[in-house]
């Protein structure tokens, strides 16, 4: 008696363990966007006047690459174009030496996985926290899956004092547009200008 | 008939009566005094985050916490152990902000959680006997907590596993329903904590717990 009443409280126990929570999931959109900005502190902007833009987005996938101008791809350039030039820079064709260049890149990349699940179906709901949306496979101690991420990268180049030894310019800033939203064109602007927003630091104005 | 045959009739008449409406049980102590007996608890619980925790991390209340716990009631003694696992989980939402480390800025709304998985030995002491409607109790618990630490940008997550000790003190008060009866109330109040440091979370995770949870006791 008192060994199967034992043994059914705590199968009630690990009930309650394998419930899996998606604390995200009701993000909106908007609140999905992580905008994520690196700059070269020792950098002063002051010294840059001019700037171009890239005439197409690369897109990244993989290793394998491409360039695309599709509709949300010219809002983009658009944006950062308009955004610049409120900070103080003047836009010129990239035949005239610009001080700094943009590059726009659109970015996937797929990964796969493996986790152990060491006590299989009572470290099912344990680790599944991490990896909202993938199901558990019980029989198995490994377990793979694949994930794949895209996020816009912005970067600025510094074409004004290129490294002459080595052949390479500088990335003086950069920003990531993260998030499950981030291929709404609705919401384009509002990235745009929060990244630039965000680094205030780059207005010579 | 006599005045003497008529009482001796009239007693023989309501003794068997009285004898079958009431054994005589109450010549005898409760099983539940006489036995080591078993008793198992479910209960739902509530949570107020204390302490550094709840200023550096989590403040926000949390009602999203169960256990289950199996004690064995000793006989002859006011004592009781038993074990309890649960499960316990803090979240709080932060508006977007900016968050500065070094050269990088985040812009995110952050998603703060702790999920624990506590699994504890407890001693619990009783003020009154085991036949009583009302039993008062202190505890003591220790154990581990599977614990899974997760900070949200946004959608996008960083996350910290750990199994980490924890322990507890609490007060409480079981109720049956009926005097010498299996099933009653369990009514407790109890500090957790659980020694833990990631991030945020810089001097472990403590919170005050009110509980109130069903009990069933068997022998």
């Amino acid at each position: 008696m008192l060994k199967k009443a034992s043994f059914i409280l705590l199968i009630a126990g690990l009930g309650f363990i394998s419930c899996s929570k998606d604390p995200v999931s009701d993000l909106s959109t908007e609140e999905s966007l992580v905008y994520v900005t690196n700059s070269s502190k020792s950098v002063n902007f002051k010294q840059y006047k001019t700037f171009s833009i890239v005439d197409s987005v690369l897109v990244v996938e993989n290793d394998r690459s491409g360039t695309a101008l599709t509709e949300i791809d010219r809002s983009l350039l658009q944006r950062i174009i308009t955004n610049m030039e409120g900070l103080g820079y003047k836009y010129v064709s990239p035949k005239s030496n610009p001080d700094v260049g943009i590059n726009a890149a659109w970015i996937t990349n797929t990964y796969l996985n493996v986790a152990s699940l060491p006590l299989s179906s009572y470290y099912g709901g344990y680790w599944g926290g991490g990896f909202g949306g993938y199901g558990y496979g019980y029989p198995s101690y490994y377990q793979y899956y694949e994930t794949s991420e895209s996020y816009w990268l912005i970067s600025m180049l510094d074409f004004k004092n290129p490294n002459t030894a080595d052949s390479t310019v500088n990335v003086i800033w950069d920003a990531q547009i993260r998030g499950s939203g981030i291929g709404s064109p609705q919401h384009i602007d509002r990235m745009v200008d929060s990244v630039f927003g965000q680094s205030s630091y780059l207005k010579i104005n | 008939m006599n005045k003497t045959a008529f009482i001796a009739l009239f007693f023989a008449a309501i003794f068997p009566a009285l004898a079958q409406d009431a054994p005589k049980i109450y010549t005898l102590p409760s099983p539940f005094d006489r036995y080591t007996h078993y008793l198992a608890t479910a209960r739902f619980t509530g949570a107020v985050p204390l302490g550094s925790f709840s200023d550096s991390y989590i403040s926000k209340s949390s009602f999203q916490n169960f256990s289950a716990s199996l004690e064995w009631v000793l006989r002859s003694s006011p004592f009781s152990v038993g074990g309890e696992v649960g499960s316990t989980y803090f979240k709080e939402r932060l508006p977007r902000a900016l968050y500065v480390n070094g050269n990088e800025t985040i812009s995110a709304v952050q998603t703060r959680t702790v999920s624990q998985y506590p699994i504890e030995v407890f001693g619990n002491y009783h003020f009154l006997g085991k036949a009583s409607g009302i039993q008062p109790y202190v505890q003591i618990s220790g154990g581990v907590s599977i614990l899974d630490y997760m900070v949200y940008y946004g959608s996008l997550s960083t996350q910290d596993q750990k199994i980490a000790p924890k322990y507890g003190i609490g007060v409480g008060s079981k109720f049956l329903f009926k005097k010498d009866g299996s099933f009653g109330v369990d009514v407790r109040v109890k500090y957790n904590g659980t020694s833990y440091k990631h991030e945020y979370i810089e001097n472990g995770i403590s919170s005050l717990d009110g509980s109130v949870g069903v009990f069933y006791r068997w022998w």
